[in-house]
């Protein structure tokens, strides 16, 4: 591998540079219109428009990705995070035209691309999943189904989501009465009035696990800790969990296992639900390298970018199960650009006084410079700050002590610091007691 | 009007998710448009940043804003499309109110149809709308780049077998 093309942008986009020029590989980064003066842009070996503003005409438009790779003579193509990083055919494509496609194989994507042949892979290797039923068609198996599964259930529409024709039902005697309304919201909200049901797990902890692969071993990297979202966005992650060593131990190496069953090669991350009594359940995998990835890399030393570079060379795995070794902790928060105090509204603006934080355990990744334009095609993302410390109490004092030091400002600009500055301060936060639903319940927000 | 008050106005596009806003009164004229695929600019001079911004940070992006009355298109204002491309400054310069043919794919650059067939077009020749001007090779597909206009070739900017980018320059053309 001598130049790597990359098809992402932003932050994600510098870490690949970085990364690549570290190895002695060359870098081409592909940008639309709207990030000709972007940092990864600036920083690259080369660089080559692709398309205009809109992801789908330029980091979604596979034609001119391949092109780009073809006319600057790119051997391969990192995809980062997002756009085409979960596309099976465009892996499949790169194959064809020979550049090395740097992250899991079609085969791998394809086997835990949608929930459902996910679930089905997991039960096949052995590791739970939350349980639940398919479309149910009587009260009767409705409440056998809640029986066997134990209250409390919730009721779910097979069209459905955003809540619609959802149910919580804690006792029978709540069951058929719910069923109906269900049928009935999910009818009104779908036109089918079709519902299944699942085990509702209370107050649960999101805990996912880094893996690498290399086809034949797996090796997982501990977990992280991403309890702290709102509505499905990851705002602050940390690793190590609060959880128990054996919880802890067990997540993982279901997770290994799991990807192990599939051949996985690269980096990739397995999303678990754990519930108070600490018994746990596979979600989804992620095949690609994830936003949260610096905190592992704080506390394990290694580079996860770095070695999905190796993987994608064919270098086998380097590293036994038992050398990795964790030390200390790591927080990060991401730096949005969004106004918390207006319901996280994106916020664009230039960029006019820009100081990063430092010192020690401080890492920052940010493609922000003094007079950059935040262009308002994509996602918020600006910056990811990353604390590590020996223990997790000196690593949320140092995370507090970093944020008191930045300074992102611009015309009209806000961005989520404040937030997160209350999210440390938070005495249940402090304490480790986080679960996806922190933020609406003790933030009320 | 003030920086200000033009910010307002540009916050409030973003905000609304209006693309396009023509604006006149006694003293000026501002038209501002939002993302959008506009193929074929013709920017103030002036505005256009330079080709390559030098990695020294920070890089001020220009913002347009001083004079009123010389508004339109407002480059590097928030939230706006600039559609400057490389090169595209010192090419306007050989020919005020030429038309630039902008490649619209990625691809390789070929002025012929085959190795050894003429090119489809010289400087000085005469072109109609809708005639092939050259071939973006993408993916090992041909496609045919056509004229917008119709006028002269003045300059052919790209060299056969050169890559190209999305939005590069490839042809000037003084419209008739």
């Amino acid at each position: 591998m001598k130049k790597v093309l990359i098809a992402n942008r932003g932050e994600i986009a510098l870490r690949i540079i970085r990364a690549a020029k570290e190895l002695g590989i060359k870098t081409v980064v592909a940008h639309s219109t709207a990030d000709e003066k972007s940092l990864p842009v600036l920083l690259a070996d080369e660089a080559i428009c692709i398309g205009p503003p809109p992801s789908g005409q330029s980091y979604l438009n596979i034609p001119n990705l391949l092109s780009a790779a073809i006319v600057t003579g790119a051997d391969a193509i990192h995809p980062g995070y997002g756009f085409l990083a979960e596309n099976a055919t465009f892996a499949e494509m790169c194959r064809d035209h020979g550049i090395t496609f740097i992250g899991p194989t079609p085969e791998n994507m394809r086997a835990l691309g949608d929930k459902a042949t996910a679930r089905k892979v997991a039960r096949e290797a052995g590791v739970p999943t939350v349980p639940g039923t398919d479309e149910l068609t009587s009260v009767e198996e409705a409440k056998r189904a809640a029986q066997e599964i134990g209250y409390p259930v919730i009721l779910k529409a097979s069209a459905g989501g955003g809540g619609r024709g959802m149910r919580l039902v804690h006792t029978e005697e709540e069951l058929e009465r719910a069923v109906q309304q269900a049928q009935e919201e999910a009818r009104a909200a779908f036109g089918n009035p079709a519902i299944y049901l699942e085990k509702y797990i209370e107050e649960p902890k999101h805990i996912e696990i880094q893996v690498l692969g290399d086809g034949e071993n797996v090796i997982h990297l501990w977990e992280r800790d991403c309890s702290i979202q709102r509505r499905h966005q990851k705002l602050l992650e940390e690793a190590p969990s609060t959880l128990p060593w054996e919880t802890r131990k067990a997540i993982a190496e279901a997770a290994a296992r799991l990807a192990r069953h599939v051949g996985y090669v690269s980096a990739g991350t397995l999303e678990f639900l754990v519930d108070k009594e600490g018994n746990f359940y596979f979600i989804e995998m992620n095949t690609r390298i994830q936003v949260e990835h610096p905190v592992t890399e704080m506390i394990t030393g290694i580079d996860l970018v770095q070695a999905q570079f190796r993987i994608a060379m064919g270098e086998k795995l380097w590293l036994k199960q038992e050398e990795v070794e964790v030390r200390g902790h790591a927080i990060e928060v991401r730096v949005n650009a969004e106004d918390p105090e207006k319901g996280f509204r994106p916020s664009i603006g230039k960029v006019e006084t820009l100081l990063f934080p430092g010192g020690p355990g401080i890492r920052v990744d940010s493609h922000l410079y003094a007079g950059y334009q935040i262009p308002p095609h994509y996602d918020s993302l600006i910056a990811k700050i990353i604390a590590w410390a020996p223990t997790r109490e000196e690593a949320i004092k140092r995370m507090e002590r970093a944020l008191s030091e930045t300074v992102i400002e611009g015309p009209g600009l806000k961005t989520t610091i404040p937030f997160h500055q209350k999210v440390l301060q938070n005495a249940f936060f402090r304490r480790g007691a986080v679960y996806t639903n922190f933020v609406a319940r003790r933030m009320e927000m | 009007m003030t920086p200000k008050e033009l910010k307002q106005i540009l916050q409030a596009l973003v905000e609304h998710g209006v693309s396009e806003l023509t604006l006149e009164t006694p003293d000026y004229k501002l038209t501002v448009r939002r993302g959008g695929e506009v193929q074929v600019v013709a920017l103030p001079q002036g505005i256009a940043a330079p080709a390559a911004p030098p990695p020294s940070l920070p890089t001020p992006a220009p913002t347009g804003v001083s004079a009123p009355g010389n508004l339109a298109p407002a480059a590097g204002a928030p939230g706006l499309e600039a559609q400057e491309a490389k090169g595209a400054k010192e090419a306007k310069d050989e020919c005020a109110g030429c038309v630039e043919v902008r490649a619209p794919i990625v691809g390789t650059f070929y002025r012929a149809p085959a190795p050894d067939a003429p090119p489809y077009v010289e400087e000085g020749d005469r072109v109609e709308k809708g005639q092939v001007l050259c071939i973006i090779e993408a993916m090992k597909l041909m496609n045919e780049i056509e004229s917008e206009v119709s006028g002269i070739v003045k300059k052919i900017l790209v060299k056969n077998g050169e890559p190209v980018e999305y939005g590069q320059p490839l042809f000037l053309i003084q419209p008739l």
